[in-house]
């Protein structure tokens, strides 16, 4: 039981981090058709620069929790601009271009993010300072949950479900479904749809650049190629849970986090990966457009 | 009548070349006692090539400061073999011309294989840090190597996990490089023979960070140890997880785990944590090796580039050695002397040769990771001789 249950606190830690960064892929992909391939790059950024801002701001001694904040809000500002030059700079030119052109800009630039971060912060592994927050463990049922673990959880979830109140109950949330559902009507009906893009721009990468904090503060290591193994991930978990849907990127990171940590579990660490993508395929012959994804034909 | 006078001297020269080779110069009972290096002088092993060089004139100049063996002056011959195949061949021919008693060298495994025949036939004694199991094919009774073989690490972790701390339920993880799963396969192979028990061998994917799962998984089976054969990368993340999940195992990882980076990645989980590897030549906890590194770094200004130059450094203290015990420079003798040596006090630790020429007694060593991160050598105990 106490095996089970830390499994599933294993699951849902890595899940959530899984379901912030793959929010970025399916609020682009809904509203652009385009897969942002340079969105996990852009998340491990996001740890680089809050490592930096950590470890400078605390001028050589030892960054507490009150600059731990800091550096989320530095992170989240510097990506979600960055974010949104990546935007002007490779995929506007080419909106009216075809898809795969699109799609090339997008391994390009994300090709372009990592090789940036190994030349500005080297190829090594870099460390988070140990002790950013309390070592604090509880026990429950034989299993242990750390302090870190909790205030993953919690924060992706308080940040998935304000992100669904405001796709679903503001003015600009309908302007974005609405964007996504056909551009030219919204145009139509005076929705500035630059605006709407260059917003979902926005909110995907400050949220990935959270999910990239994350990681670092949890795993206490960030390297320049994470980014792809990351988006890997998350790209697999918005497919998972209907590519495009926002609810579904969460559903999806989640249960993705929840497989892979059971696999590994109770299977063979060696398949974990294996049981993982298998799943995932038995479930898109099932439900080809994903758990909770649009139906086709609105697509098309 | 110039250009026949010419020719006459270049043949007198020639019989002179020959006759003087054709002397046996080497046994004989007077001049100095010659010994070479075959190193990659220059190359890519440049660096290691010339540690070695330095290290063996070193040694020679330190006899010979006491008067020689067996009152004769030691002379050291180099030659450069570039770390290629090719050249070491022709480097042997001409080591064997200057009637060299033994040769010190190669560095590279390959260098050390072409060279060896040559060395078989004319009986002089070979020393080299090569580990390549082609080298004890031919069973050349010339062969002494004295690098530790490729099977040593496993081997010294096995017994330290067995017979050392005595751990009852060891698990090992691996990740799925060659290397580490290469070693991770020679060590449960080991740990078996030596009558362990072994409870689970799992995978990680190397660079996935998430390791909590499978470290619940083994959790489950109470291991008393974690054996951990891949990089420091990780290894330190790995060790951060098993605290973090309240794993009371021990951490014992392969040489690949030691890094600065280690201990920062697992932080305050770091301390306790068992690395096995060599030492690095500034580390060695032998006394006759810091005295060695010691001496080395104030003739040229810098550590030995590598563990190699000083396996290579006793191997030249074993042919001395050899030579003062048997007051004789006969490769028979020498030869004799060198496998019926029971443990010869190395700067790598202590060893002895097997009947193949392979060495034996492992220079291996267990540091326990400390506080601040340094490396402090648990097993062997370190020796105040």
């Amino acid at each position: 039981m106490g095996t089970f249950i830390q499994q599933l606190i294993n699951g849902l830690t890595v899940g959530g981090i899984f379901a912030l960064i793959a929010l970025g892929y399916t609020m682009v992909y809904g509203v652009m058709r385009l897969i942002n391939f340079a969105h996990g790059d852009l998340c491990i950024l996001g740890a680089f620069i809050g490592l930096t801002t950590l470890t400078s701001a605390a001028g050589g001694g030892h960054p507490g929790a009150g600059l731990l904040l800091l550096a989320f809000v530095v992170s989240v500002i510097v990506i979600a601009v960055a974010g949104v030059a990546l935007e002007r700079i490779a995929y506007r030119p080419l909106r009216k271009a075809d898809r795969l052109a699109a799609v090339v800009s997008a391994l390009g630039a994300s090709m372009m993010i990592e090789n940036g971060i190994m030349l500005v912060w080297g190829p090594q592994v870099h460390v988070f300072p140990s002790n950013l927050l309390p070592a604090t463990t509880w026990h429950l049922a034989g299993a242990t949950i750390s302090f870190v673990q909790v205030m993953i959880i919690l924060a992706s979830l308080v940040l998935m479900i304000a992100l669904y109140l405001f796709v679903n109950h503001t003015r600009f949330g309908t302007a974005i479904r609405a964007a996504a559902i056909d551009q030219d009507a919204a145009r139509l009906m005076g929705i500035n749809v630059n605006r709407v893009i260059a917003s979902v721009f926005i909110i995907g990468p400050a949220l990935g650049a959270i999910g990239g904090l994350f990681i670092g503060i949890y795993y206490r290591e960030a390297y320049f190629t994470m980014g792809w193994t990351y988006g890997l991930y998350a790209f697999i978990a918005a497919i998972l849970g209907g590519i495009g849907n926002i609810p579904g990127a969460m559903l999806g990171g989640v249960l993705l986090g929840l497989f892979n940590a059971f696999a590994a579990g109770y299977v063979s660490s060696s398949w974990q990966d294996a049981i993982t993508f298998g799943l995932l395929i038995v479930i898109l012959l099932v439900r080809p457009t994903g758990l909770l994804g649009e139906r086709v034909a609105e697509k098309v | 009548m110039k250009k026949h006078q010419e020719c006459s001297k270049i043949v007198l020269a020639v019989c002179a070349t020959l006759g003087m080779a054709l002397a046996p110069s080497a046994y004989a009972a007077s001049g100095p006692i010659k010994i070479g290096v075959q190193a990659p002088i220059t190359g890519t092993y440049a660096d290691e090539g010339q540690g070695i060089e330095r290290a063996v004139k070193l040694l020679a100049a330190m006899q010979n400061a006491k008067g020689g063996l067996l009152g004769r002056k030691i002379e050291i011959k180099v030659c450069d073999d570039q770390g290629q195949a090719a050249q070491a061949a022709i480097c042997a021919r001409q080591l064997v011309n200057d009637h060299v008693v033994a040769v010190i060298g190669s560095y590279t495994s390959g260098a050390a294989l072409a060279a060896e025949p040559i060395y078989a036939r004319a009986n002089v004694i070979q020393t080299s840090d090569g580990t390549s199991n082609e080298l004890l094919k031919r069973g050349y009774k010339t062969w002494f190597g004295n690098a530790a073989p490729n099977s040593a690490e496993a081997k010294f972790t096995a017994h330290y996990l067995v017979d050392v701390r005595h751990f009852k339920k060891i698990a090992v993880l691996t990740d799925h490089s060659s290397f580490a799963t290469g070693l991770a396969g020679a060590v449960v192979r080991d740990i078996k023979a030596d009558h362990g028990n072994v409870v689970d061998k799992s995978f990680i994917n190397a660079g996935s960070q998430n390791f909590s799962p499978v470290l619940t998984k083994l959790k489950s089976m109470h291991p008393d140890v974690l054996y951990f054969s891949g990089y420091y990368s990780d290894g330190g993340l790995i060790r951060a997880q098993m605290v973090q999940l309240g794993m009371k195992a021990a951490f014992v990882g392969g040489d690949a785990n030691q890094n600065v980076a280690f201990a920062k990645i697992a932080g305050s989980a770091a301390a306790g944590s068992i690395i096995v590897n060599v030492p690095a030549p500034a580390d060695l906890p032998y006394p006759v090796a810091k005295q060695f590194v010691a001496t080395y770094k104030a003739k040229y200004g810098a550590l030995p580039p590598s563990v190699f130059t000083l396996t290579n450094a006793d191997g030249m203290r074993a042919v001395m050695q050899a030579i003062a015990a048997t007051k004789s420079v006969k490769p028979a003798k020498l030869e004799a002397y060198l496998h019926s040596m029971k443990s010869f006090q190395g700067l790598t630790g202590t060893f002895a040769w097997s009947a193949k020429g392979e060495r034996t007694g492992s220079p291996f060593v267990a540091f326990a990771v400390q506080k601040d991160g340094s490396y402090k050598i648990r097993y062997p105990a370190p020796k105040n001789d």
